[in-house]
């Protein structure tokens, strides 16, 4: 950088010491104002939990929490989903919401079916309506299992 | 200081270092409108800094577009932030291109030489509406479908190529996924693609005519005398910086006081929402065209308007090679009329057309 | 003899192919080539009908099976002669009354016959006509009554299952009503308690929410005429019946509803409140022992002793209150959720809140106040929770808000720096 002394002497220590302690104030303010864009950026660039968003396919845990014979309600976005094993150890997966009025169905162990405990609306392990008022089945998932082992997840993906 | 000097031992620095210390901006009192060029392009930067952070989770499809800001703005961290300064800066873009416009037209630092640097200017001006047209669009949420539809019907109303650009637009006869995937690619590639290119050109007459002085300002120097200069470097930049700096700060004030919302997930087959209207910059446009009566001598009013703003278009294009006076140096009210009028009309319509319901 | 050749003329000129068709694959059959051509349409038009689609036809019976005669010849007189020698079966002409019943009976009460051509029919039918008031009436003489034919037709008989058939789920109720909505017909026809009986059911049945899930809805599990009043023994349900009638469906109702204080008082049951055939879909203000509400014939709100009076007032408002709170929960969540805060939980369990209410209208049939209670508590619970996520939401809102807002204070801090770092510039060189 040229430095044009002529035109305008530097007048002595205490105008140093202010254009120092200037900037300073500078490289400090730019060097925040840097950082304060930078943290937010890295951060956002770290994937979140939620892989990502859940409208096609969601997961539904881990594949050897679900015992045969056995269901469970897992999150489909923001509406719940059913899992259930089979007593031969198929996994199906349907939506939770009860044709009839919207309440969340159950899995009923004893006699192998889903349940809503609202009107006593009763479905069979292929989501077919076996009694009660639900008027239509419940819809079906695809249901693939994501790994292996311990750690394989269910993973729950719209027909 | 090191790294220039090994990059000068490379590629011969010479004459880049003699520029940038020989550079110098005219100093006079009408020299704050040369800020907003650079503010604009600091925001055309901002946009694509945001952009290219938000397509690393933003989904194009009509299934998940909606789902995917959601997400972004719910579960990626500082996601809102992201989105909010992409929206906002999006608003300030368009806004102080219109301002950097509108200085320009008022002081006339279209007239020669710098005719191209206007014509490339307007350009990016259209540019600035199209990526704000086509980016409403991709959070698929109700406004914005609605916003489309309607304004992808407006380009349908030019005659005779109409109906052909509304499809081509929309990707079919109706906006649908198709519309938001073509909308997409021209909001990420094709008008980056050419903005750069028209962005490097008009940089590049910048550069080498350097800083236009206003007409009334060049008037009044006696000949031979040139106007004193700020060197561009470090003094001009600095200014520049605390210009960019302020816009930081209306970015951060925008955002955290008017925070952009989700809205709900469009419906094609809904309803169209009561007083559904187009962004703001598109206000004074939508507004006019709507109170046209339906037919002007035989010919729909809508058609009319149209092309009448078409016309208008054009003619702003052209305005260097129009403006006959303002190219001999002379003074050149008739522009300067068109140019209040036009802000005035602008500024009036767009109030109007928000309020009326 | 010249009417033979007529009929043979006509035989040739008019009958169309497919009749060949049909014949040919059952036995040569008189009747239909005659009875199809005759000008007189109350003949004509059976034979036409069982030409075309019938249920017993294509199973290979034919007009002699139920009315007898001889189908081989052309000869009128003795395709009709009705003492025997002709044919195996006399010919017995148009059945009427009980004959009806017989006639039909003589195939489908016979368990080996209906085994061997649909094993899992009942055979039981007659029998429970017998029993109905349709039966009851015939057996005394009245034939304005329905029998077999009325309802199932006796040419073009079609199965249940088929959708043209009278008696298909959603034909039923017209049918009934062809004889129960004809004042000129039911005249004279009373109630066991001597009122006269009513022909305004189907109008009313076509207002209930039975009749909008049959016909809108496609469910064809909903109930219409048969499925309350029986098919073959139709009557109507007697006292105390009531809530086993509707609780064929209507299980978890009826669990409840049965041990209730209700129950022993009522004499009609469900009918009381739900009315029998224009049954509406039930809303929260029927809750109330005040107008609009349906407990007022027997009980006084705001009468302190009346301790039903005070049960339904408890009921209620523990419905609304609950509903109210839902419905603001909803509202803290949309807003939330629109300005940018993951609310997919609060979703689901806002979803469970809204089921507690389907759940509290149910336990209200056993008419104790304790129990809807306990299942309100639950729901207002969740939507504590939900309301303390939706809180939370808030104040991130205002904690990213103060976040900016503080780092606007530190880029304002800069500018101003920018600027003082400016004026020193200038003033060391190029300084304007």
């Amino acid at each position: 950088m040229t430095d044009d002394e002529q035109t305008h002497p530097a007048s002595g220590p205490s105008t140093f010491e202010r254009r120092t302690f200037l900037d300073a104030l500078l490289a400090v303010g730019f060097v925040s104002t840097a950082a304060a864009v930078a943290y937010p950026v890295t951060q956002f660039l770290i994937p979140p939990p939620s892989g990502e968003p859940a409208v096609e396919s969601a997961s539904a845990g881990r594949a050897s929490a679900l015992k045969p014979n056995s269901g469970a309600i897992f999150k489909f976005g923001s509406k719940p989903g059913i899992v259930v094993r089979t007593a031969d150890g198929e996994v199906r997966a349907f939506t939770a919401i009860c044709t009839h009025l919207d309440c969340t169905v159950q899995f009923k162990a004893d006699t192998s079916q889903i349940w809503c405990a609202c009107h006593n609306g009763l479905y069979d392990l292929g989501g077919n309506v076996i009694s009660g008022p639900p008027p239509r089945p419940l819809e079906k998932f695809v249901v693939n299992i994501r790994g292996e082992g311990d750690e394989a997840e269910i993973v729950v993906s719209r027909a | 200081m090191k790294v220039i000097d090994w990059l000068d031992e490379r590629f011969d620095l010479s004459d880049v270092k003699h520029f940038i210390a020989e550079k110098g901006v005219p100093v006079h009192a009408q020299k704050v409108w040369y800020y907003l060029g650079g503010m604009t392009l600091f925001l055309f930067g901002v946009q694509v800094f945001t952009g290219i952070l938000l397509l690393l989770y933003y989904r194009p499809s009509a299934s998940e577009a909606y789902e995917s800001v959601q997400f972004i703005v719910t579960q990626v961290k500082f996601g809102w932030l992201i989105r909010n300064v992409h929206s906002w800066s999006a608003n300030l873009l368009v806004g102080l291109a219109f301002a950097h416009f509108f200085s320009v037209f008022f002081l006339k630092s279209y007239r020669k030489p710098r005719e191209l640097t206007w014509v490339s200017g307007m350009l990016l001006l259209f540019l600035m509406l199209g990526f704000g047209f086509s980016g409403y669009l991709l959070p698929w949420n109700e406004l914005a479908f609605f916003a489309t539809k309607v304004g992808t019907g407006i380009a349908g109303a030019v005659p005779i190529i109409g109906p052909f650009t509304l499809q081509l637009l929309r990707g079919g006869e109706d906006v649908t996924g198709a519309t938001l995937s073509r909308f997409y690619g021209l909001h990420v590639a094709i008008l980056p693609a050419i903005t750069t290119a028209l962005v490097a050109l008009h940089l590049l007459f910048v550069q080498r005519q350097g800083m236009s002085v206003p007409l009334a300002i060049e008037r009044r120097l006696r000949p031979g005398e040139r106007l004193p200069q700020m060197p561009f470097f470090p003094n001009y930049i600095l200014r520049d910086v605390l210009a960019w700096y302020v816009v930081i700060a209306m970015l951060a004030a925008l955002a955290a006081f008017y925070p952009w919302e989700l809205g709900t997930k469009a419906d094609a087959f809904a309803p169209v929402p009561a007083g559904i209207r187009p962004e703001w910059y598109f206000l004074a446009m939508f507004h006019t065209l709507k109170l046209l009566p339906a037919h002007i001598l035989g010919i729909e009013g809508e058609h009319l308007g149209v092309v009448a703003f078409g016309l208008l278009a054009a003619f702003l294009v052209f305005v260097p090679f129009l403006d006959r006076r303002a190219s001999r140096g002379e003074r050149s009210p008739a522009f300067t009329i068109v140019a209040v009028l036009g802000l005035v009309y602008l500024v009036a319509f767009t109030i109007i057309g928000h309020y009326a319901e | 003899m010249l009417w033979k050749i007529l009929c043979g003329a006509c035989f040739f000129l008019l009958m169309p192919a497919s009749a060949f068709a049909g014949q040919a694959a059952a036995e040569p059959n008189t009747c239909l080539t005659c009875h199809s051509t005759l000008p007189d349409q109350a003949l004509a038009a059976p034979a036409t009908l069982f030409r075309d689609t019938d249920v017993h036809r294509e199973r290979g019976f034919a007009c002699v099976d139920c009315h007898g005669g001889n189908p081989l010849t052309d000869d009128k007189a003795r395709a009709h002669d009705t003492t025997g020698k002709e044919a195996a079966m006399a010919f017995r002409g148009k059945p009427s009354g009980q004959a009806v019943i017989a006639t039909c009976a003589r195939c489908h009460s016979d368990p080996e016959l209906m085994r061997t051509f649909a094993p899992k029919q009942r055979v039981d039918q007659a029998a429970e006509y017998a029993t109905s008031v349709h039966g009851k009436l015939l057996a005394v003489g009245d034939t304005k009554v329905a029998t077999c034919a009325s309802c199932h037709g006796a040419h073009g008989v079609r199965l249940v299952s088929d959708a043209k058939s009278p008696i298909f789920a959603t034909n039923v109720a017209n049918t009934c009503a062809s004889c129960h909505a004809d004042p000129k017909r039911m005249a004279g026809y009373t109630l066991p308690d001597g009122s006269p009986l009513q022909t305004t059911q189907l109008a009313d049945f076509q207002a209930s929410v039975h009749f909008e899930a049959l016909t809108k809805n496609d469910d064809l599990s909903a109930p219409t005429c048969n499925d309350c009043h029986g098919n073959h023994g139709a009557v109507p349900p007697g006292v105390g019946s009531m809530a086993n009638v509707c609780g064929t469906c209507h299980v978890v109702f009826q669990q409840k509803f049965e041990p209730s204080i209700h129950n022993q008082i009522f004499d009609k049951g469900c009918v009381e409140c739900h009315g029998n055939h224009k049954v509406a879909k039930p809303t929260d203000e029927m809750l109330a022992a005040a107008a609009p509400g349906i407990c007022t014939p027997c009980h006084t709100a705001g009468d302190k002793t009346d301790k039903g009076a005070l049960a339904a007032e408890t009921m209620r408002t523990g419905i609304e209150q609950l509903k109210t709170r839902i419905d603001r929960s909803r509202e803290l969540i949309a807003s939330v959720g629109n300005d940018g805060i993951e609310v997919s939980d609060q979703d689901l369990a806002l979803r469970e809140a809204a089921s507690k209410l389907t759940l509290a209208r149910t336990e209200l049939h056993a008419f104790d106040p304790a129990r809807v209670d306990a299942i309100i508590a639950d729901g207002s619970k969740i939507v504590e929770d939900v309301d303390r996520a939706g809180q939370n939401g808030v104040a991130e809102l205002r904690y990213r808000r103060r976040g900016l807002a503080v780092s606007l204070g530190a880029i304002l801090f800069v500018v101003v720096a920018i600027a003082l770092k400016v004026r020193q510039i200038d003033q060391r060189r190029g300084g304007h």
